[in-house]
């Protein structure tokens, strides 16, 4: 690293109370990132036929939860007819659960500088329930990734980067468009 | 190459050699314990390696508590359950898992059921979900493939869903392993290039998927030079001792490098062709392998290449996708020499996989979490493809 870069990053661990402020920025950016998941969710469920497809065998009622050990943020969602929705933040009885073990983990896979399949295999994350459901859940979070993340990060989120065609990349403006207001939702 | 960031776990006491099962009841005293549950299977029983363990038990104040040999080829979660009820009742405080990878995953599943106070393993599927500790383990391969007396997974069949059910977790680590060449002796020769193939799967798969790290290379690299040594020799001559000692190291260090490292898309297509057809987990891994290698080989040429000179292979300072060709291609030749001498199957259509049900099994495949650590992406018709290949 370069020394300038090292002497700035020692200044701002300088600043009082720094272990308390930077774990509470990541907790903050967490929770945000983890609410746009869930409301990417509901929004990519209802627009993009692939998911309808990928959650057409999962059994009704199926309730998953995505968050960071030991105290959170976590966010669940369920998966009701065709649509998954986003029940809310917390863990509301999940029947599987994708757990980071810590905020450094989660912030990234959620910034993007990581995939979730490189930080399964680096024992980031942990698995509560079926791994095959679990399976079948990550399968979803990568199409809802296709439809959150720009293009440019896909090298880097996917072993076997998508290529979007035209009607996808609309659908995608869509879904970015009324994202949002979907967030905001959420949060009020 | 280092990657970015690795795990290395293994606390596994291991005692290799000759007369190591005489060992155990004083390595139950270090550990505390006075009355095991032995955890075998009907084949073991009757092939009389329970009588060698039964014999190390008798200048000791350690008891057996009770034998259950009613293991199945696939352990299930009904079996489990019922170990893990047998236990509580017969006051027992350690286990002795004597046999194959079913008989050491079955003892580490009723474990779980034991140390977390439940009902029923369906309730403790996952990922590092085991949060109590376990009971001691002692476990005594009679096979060499399985590499379960030094992992941290236990794989249990699940009969409601159909399909087999992983548990990884630091805390499914045996106390102690034994290896006794004695144990493996009595192994058929079809069984014996079956666990081998296993044990060769789970080396070569460490060495080249997602999180392979140096530490692990180490001992993959020593399993597949062992497996080179000796799996021809143990399949052609059962009698064989230091072949069979080879072999057992082999799938030890074998297990150790691949519970770190993990392993690939040969063992979620493999745990498919078993989950839904049957087939053994080693027949499954051999003639799985050579297509995932293939599969693979333009994003890891590298990888593959270097293990051509660990498998016996010339180095031929070829381009690294030539060489990793001659790996794949050595990888072939061992599986039909194996075949010629003990009839294991090299296609699925010999290993009682029927055409019709390869989209099924291709389905399972891409459930089952093996192939997250791949490194190409295996999606279900990548998978049906592989399966149509090696039918």
């Amino acid at each position: 690293m370069d020394f300038s870069v090292q002497k700035g990053l020692a200044l701002i661990r300088g600043i009082p109370n720094y272990p308390v402020i930077q774990s509470k920025v990541k907790y903050i950016l967490l929770d945000t990132s983890l609410n746009a998941l869930g409301a990417a969710f509901e929004l990519v469920t209802k627009m993009v036929p692939e998911m309808k497809a990928e959650i057409a065998g999962w059994n009704e009622g199926r309730k998953f939860a995505v968050g960071v050990l030991p105290k959170g943020p976590y966010i669940t969602l369920e998966k009701r007819g065709d649509m998954i929705f986003y029940l809310g933040k917390g863990l509301l009885s999940p029947e599987i659960s994708l757990l980071f073990k810590n905020l450094d983990s989660g912030v990234l896979v959620f910034t993007g500088m990581m995939s979730s399949h490189q930080a399964v295999a680096e024992c980031r994350v942990i698995i509560k329930g079926n791994n095959a459901y679990a399976m079948e859940v990550t399968r979803a979070m990568a199409i809802v990734q296709t439809y959150l993340f720009p293009s440019i990060m896909f090298k880097k989120i996917f072993k076997d980067p998508p290529k979007l065609s035209l009607a996808q990349m609309i659908t995608k403006a869509k879904v970015y468009t009324l994202l949002l207001p979907a967030i905001v939702k959420h949060m009020i | 190459m280092l990657p970015n960031y690795y795990q290395f776990y293994c606390p596994v006491k291991i005692l290799s050699g000759q007369t190591a099962v005489s060992n155990i009841p004083f390595e139950m005293s270090v550990l505390g314990c006075k009355k095991a549950m032995v955890v075998t299977d009907k084949g073991v029983a009757g092939a009389g390696l329970i009588d060698i363990v039964k014999d190390a038990f008798a200048d000791s104040d350690a008891k057996i508590g009770y034998i259950f040999d009613e293991t199945p080829p696939d352990s299930s979660n009904r079996i489990v359950n019922k170990l893990a009820q047998l236990f509580s009742k017969q006051d027992c405080d350690c286990f002795v898992a004597v046999g194959g990878g079913s008989s050491m995953d079955t003892a580490k599943g009723a474990n779980i059921v034991i140390s977390e106070g439940s009902d029923d393993l369906l309730k403790l599927q996952g990922v590092e979900n085991i949060t109590a500790d376990l009971k001691p383990m002692i476990a005594v391969p009679t096979t060499a493939g399985t590499g379960s007396e030094v992992t941290k997974a236990a794989v249990i069949y699940n009969e409601e869903a159909n399909a087999k059910m992983a548990f990884m977790s630091d805390k499914l680590y045996a106390e102690v392993a034994v290896i006794d060449p004695r144990m493996t002796m009595t192994m058929p020769p079809k069984i014996t290039a079956a666990t081998g193939m296993d044990a060769l799967t789970h080396a070569m798969e460490a060495y080249t998927c997602l999180q392979k790290n140096p530490i692990d290379d180490v001992f993959a690299k020593a399993a597949i030079d062992l497996i080179r040594h000796y799996l021809v020799r143990a399949t052609q001559d059962g009698k064989d001792e230091e072949a069979r000692l080879g072999m057992a190291n082999a799938a030890l260090m074998a297990g150790i490098a691949f519970s770190n490292s993990m392993v690939g898309a040969v063992h979620a297509l493999a745990h498919a062709c078993g989950g839904v057809c049957h087939v053994p987990h080693g027949v499954a891994n051999g003639i799985m392998l050579p297509w995932v290698l293939d599969f693979n080989l333009d994003m890891i040429p590298e990888y593959i290449a270097e293990l051509s000179g660990v498998l016996g292979g010339s180095i031929e300072y070829l381009e690294p996708a030539d060489q990793a060709q001659v790996t794949v291609s050595q990888v072939r030749n061992l599986l039909e020499r194996l075949n010629k001498i003990s009839g294991l199957p090299t296609r699925l259509r010999d290993a009682g996989v029927s055409e019709d049900m390869l989209p099924k099994i291709a389905e399972a495949a891409v459930n089952d979490g093996a192939h997250v650590y791949n490194p190409k992406e295996l999606t279900y018709d990548i998978a049906l493809g592989l399966y149509k290949k090696a039918f």
